[in-house]
C-alpha cells in the first residue's frame, strides 16, 4: 500500500513538473475519447432496505479520456472513466421494486508496457470515486440507502492490435480493483432520522478493503473503423459488493455497449 | 478539418484516415494494425507464473457477497419472519421483562402449526397471529389480501373521542389550515384539532394559526385520534411552545443482530422556532389511546414544556420507529426497529400517562359534552404562573 501512495505521490509531482513546459504537438497531446451507450441487467441487494434481491434492466452511460502524459518518458496514460446507471429493478415474487442510480469517476495513471507491437499491457493506481443511492418504493422508515465510496485502487488494461483486411482493429480489457477505501453507510437498524439528530457520522465511515469490498470492474471493447469513425462495442461486469456494519449489499451488473471513439492532437494556437 | 478552441487550446478532430499522422505517438494507445491469430501465443508468452498467481487471488478475493434467503414455502418464509424479528425488532428484550415475552417459545409454539400444504390465507394466520404476540401497533404483515395489524392497543379502551360531539365545540365557523381545524370557543380558549401528523403543516401555517388564537388566554391542542405520521411535523409543532432548548428524550438503534445490540442513547432536543411566532401562554394537550407513534412522540415533548399540560386518556404507544423488511413470497413486513425514550430513558412503547386522567363520562356524551375539554377549559380558565 506504501508503494502505491508513493506512486501517486510521485506522479503528482511529475505531473507539477511538467505543466510547465508547454508545446504545440507532442506525443501526450494526444487524446483519446470514447462515449459509450448501454443495456443490461443488474441484480442488487440491500439488508438495509430488504434481504431479498431485485432484479431488473439497466441503463448506463460510460464516457472515457484516455491520453498520454509526460511522465516516465511518456511511458504514463491517465485514463478518466466517468460512468452512471439506472435500474428499475423488482423482487421475485414482483410484489416490491427498487430504484437505483449509481455515478462512478474513476481516475487512473497506468504505467506501459509494450510486450509487442500488437499487445500492450498497462498498469497503474486508479482513484475511485462513487455515489448514489437505492430507493425501496413500500418501505417505512427505511425508503432509501445512500451509496458513497472512495477507494484507492489497482487498475490493469491489456490492449490486443490487429488488422482484418487493412482494417485497424482493437481488442482491450481492463480491471479495476479496490484496494482500500471508505465508505458510508448507516448502521444496521440506524434510521437517517436519528442520523440527522446525531449529527455524528463516525460510525457512518467505514474503512474498506478486499476483506469486505471485494469489487471489481471489467471492460471488453473492441474498436473498429466504419468509414472516417470508430466505433465501440463493449460489455460492462460491473461488480460492487461491500459488507459494512453488518450490513450486505451488492450490485452486480453486465452491460451491453455502443458507441464512439474519438482521436485528438490537442494544439495550442497561440504558440 | 475543424477546429474549436476550448480555453487556449484547440481540439483537432482526427478521423480514421487520418490516424496515420499520429500513429507514432498513439502507439501505445492503439492504432496500429497487427493480426489477430497472434494474440493467444503472445498473451501466453507474456502471462508468467507471478501474473497468473495475481488473477487466481483477484477472482478468490472477488467473492459473492450474498444474504441466506429461506425457500418460499410456509417453512421457509416462517423462518425468515421469525429471523427478521428476532434480529431486527428492537423491543425484545423490554417486552421480555414487561409481560414475559419469549421470542424462541413463540418460535415453537407456532412451528408446531406449519404444514406443507397449508394456503396462503392459513399461512397468513399463523404468521400474524405470531407477530400479535409483539403486542404492537407497528407491527403490520402486508400480503396482497390483507394486512394484519395489532388492535389491542385501543379495542379495550373508552375512545374518549366523539368527532359528533367535537362538530358542537367547533360550530360553523371553524378554520381548516394544512390538516389542522381551529376555532375559539365561547369563554376566549383556542380549539386546535391535529388529526393526523401525517397531514403537512408548514411553519406559516403555524405563524397564521397561532397568530389567529393569540387573543385567547389558553390553547387546547387536541391530538386525540391521532394516528400518527411524520417526526418531522410533531418536532416542528412543538418547536413553538418553547422559548429555549429542552432535553425532551433519547433514541438509539440497533448496530447488530443480537436481542441487545443497541447504540448509545442520543439525546433528543426540541430547539424553539427562531423567528416565528411562538405560543407564550398555557396549552392543554388532549389524549386518548389512539394518539399513537409520532402522536406518541408529540405528547411526549409537549409532557416537557413548561406551559403545557397532557389531559385525557393514556397515550397508544408506539415509540419505535418502524422499518420494513420481506419475505421469500413477497408479502411486506412492518416492525419496530429504533426505540425512543423520555428524558429518563423510560420506554414510551406503551403509552404517555396524562397529568389529569379523565374520560368521557356517558352522561356528559348524552349531553354532547365532551368531558376532557371541558376539564381542558376548567384548567386553562384557572390557570396561573
Amino acid at each position: 500500500m506504501k508503494r502505491t501512495l508513493l506512486s501517486i505521490i510521485l506522479l503528482c509531482l511529475c505531473m507539477l513538473k511538467v505543466q510547465a513546459q508547454e508545446d504545440s504537438l507532442q506525443n501526450h497531446r494526444y487524446v483519446m475519447r470514447a462515449t459509450l451507450y448501454g443495456i443490461g441487467h443488474t441484480n442488487l441487494l440491500d439488508t438495509y432496505l430488504s434481504p431479498m434481491e431485485y432484479t431488473g434492466p439497466e441503463l448506463r452511460i460510460l464516457r472515457e479520456n484516455m491520453r498520454k502524459t509526460k511522465l516516465m518518458d511518456g511511458n504514463v496514460s491517465r485514463q478518466s472513466l466517468f460512468q452512471a446507471n439506472v435500474s428499475m429493478t423488482e423482487n421475485k415474487a414482483g410484489s416490491g421494486s427498487e430504484f437505483s442510480f449509481l455515478a462512478n469517476w474513476n481516475l487512473a495513471y497506468h504505467y506501459q508496457f509494450p510486450i509487442n507491437e500488437q499487445l500492450t499491457l498497462l498498469a497503474g493506481p486508479n482513484l475511485d470515486l462513487n455515489g448514489g443511492m437505492i430507493y425501496n418504493f413500500r418501505n417505512s422508515n427505511n425508503p432509501v440507502n445512500a451509496k458513497a465510496y472512495v477507494n484507492l485502487g489497482a487498475s490493469g488494461i491489456a490492449m490486443y492490435r490487429f488488422h482484418i483486411k487493412e482494417h485497424p482493429f482493437m481488442l482491450r480489457y481492463q480491471l479495476n480493483v479496490p484496494l482500500l477505501g471508505v465508505m458510508f453507510s448507516p448502521e444496521y437498524g440506524q434510521p437517517y432520522y436519528e442520523m440527522s439528530i446525531s449529527k455524528d457520522f463516525g460510525k457512518n465511515i467505514c474503512f474498506t478493503s478486499l476483506h469486505n469490498q471485494p469489487s471489481v470492474r471489467q471492460f471488453l471493447t473492441l474498436d473498429f473503423p466504419i468509414k472516417s469513425t470508430t466505433l465501440r462495442v463493449g460489455y460492462i461486469c460491473d461488480i460492487q459488493q461491500a459488507k459494512v456494519n453488518e450490513l450486505k449489499s451488492h450490485a452486480w451488473s453486465h452491460a451491453l455497449m455502443i458507441g464512439f471513439v474519438k482521436h485528438f492532437q490537442l494544439v495550442n494556437p497561440y504558440k | 478539418m475543424k477546429r474549436n478552441t476550448i480555453n487556449d487550446l484547440s481540439f483537432r478532430i482526427i478521423g480514421h484516415s487520418k490516424l496515420s499522422v499520429i500513429q507514432s505517438e498513439a502507439k501505445n494507445l492503439g492504432i496500429i494494425h497487427f493480426m489477430f491469430p497472434r494474440f493467444f501465443t503472445t498473451l501466453r508468452s507474456v502471462l508468467n507464473d507471478k501474473i497468473c498467481i495475481l488473477l487466481i487471488l483477484t477472482f478468490c478475493i472477488t467473492s459473492c457477497i450474498t444474504e441466506d434467503v429461506p425457500d418460499n414455502t410456509p417453512q421457509g418464509n416462517f423462518e425468515a419472519l421469525w429471523n427478521t424479528i428476532d434480529t431486527k425488532y428492537c423491543f425484545l428484550d423490554y417486552k421480555h421483562e414487561e409481560y414475559g415475552l419469549d421470542w424462541d417459545e413463540v418460535y415453537r409454539r407456532y412451528h408446531n402449526r406449519l404444514t406443507d400444504d397449508m394456503t396462503k390465507k392459513e399461512l397468513f394466520q399463523v404468521l400474524s397471529e405470531m407477530l400479535e404476540e409483539l403486542r404492537d401497533g407497528h407491527v403490520n404483515l402486508v400480503a396482497n389480501h390483507e394486512t394484519s395489524q395489532y388492535r389491542e392497543w385501543y379495542d379495550n379502551y373508552p375512545s374518549n373521542f366523539v368527532d359528533t360531539i367535537q362538530r358542537i365545540y367547533l360550530g360553523k365557523d371553524y378554520a381548516i389550515a394544512a390538516g389542522i381545524k381551529y376555532t375559539i370557543l365561547e369563554d376566549n380558549i383556542g380549539y386546535l384539532y391535529y388529526g393526523s401528523f401525517s397531514a403537512g403543516i408548514g411553519e406559516s401555517n403555524l405563524d397564521e394559526i397561532l397568530n389567529e388564537l393569540s387573543i385567547c388566554d389558553g390553547l387546547i391542542l387536541d391530538v386525540r385520534n391521532n394516528g400518527g405520521g411524520l417526526l418531522t411535523l410533531s418536532e416542528r409543532l412543538a418547536a413553538r411552545f418553547t422559548n429555549e432548548k429542552i432535553h425532551t428524550g433519547y433514541i438509539s438503534y440497533k448496530q447488530g443482530p443480537g436481542h441487545s445490540d443497541f447504540s448509545s442513547p442520543e439525546p433528543v432536543y426540541v430547539e424553539p422556532a427562531t423567528d416565528r411566532v411562538r405560543w407564550q401562554k398555557p396549552v392543554a394537550v388532549l389524549t386518548n389511546r389512539r394518539a399513537y407513534s409520532s402522536t406518541n412522540d408529540f405528547v411526549g415533548k409537549m409532557k416537557e414544556m413548561p406551559k403545557a399540560i397532557i389531559i385525557g386518556d393514556k397515550t397508544g404507544g408506539g415509540s419505535g420507529l418502524p422499518f420494513s423488511s420481506e419475505l421469500p413470497n413477497g408479502w411486506s413486513v412492518r416492525f419496530s426497529a429504533s426505540p425512543m425514550y423520555d428524558p429518563n430513558m423510560k420506554h414510551l412503547e406503551f403509552g404517555i400517562e396524562p397529568d389529569i386522567k379523565v374520560d368521557m363520562s356517558s352522561e356528559d356524551m348524552s349531553k354532547g359534552i365532551d368531558t376532557i375539554i371541558e376539564t381542558a377549559r376548567i384548567y386553562l380558565r384557572n390557570y396561573k404562573e
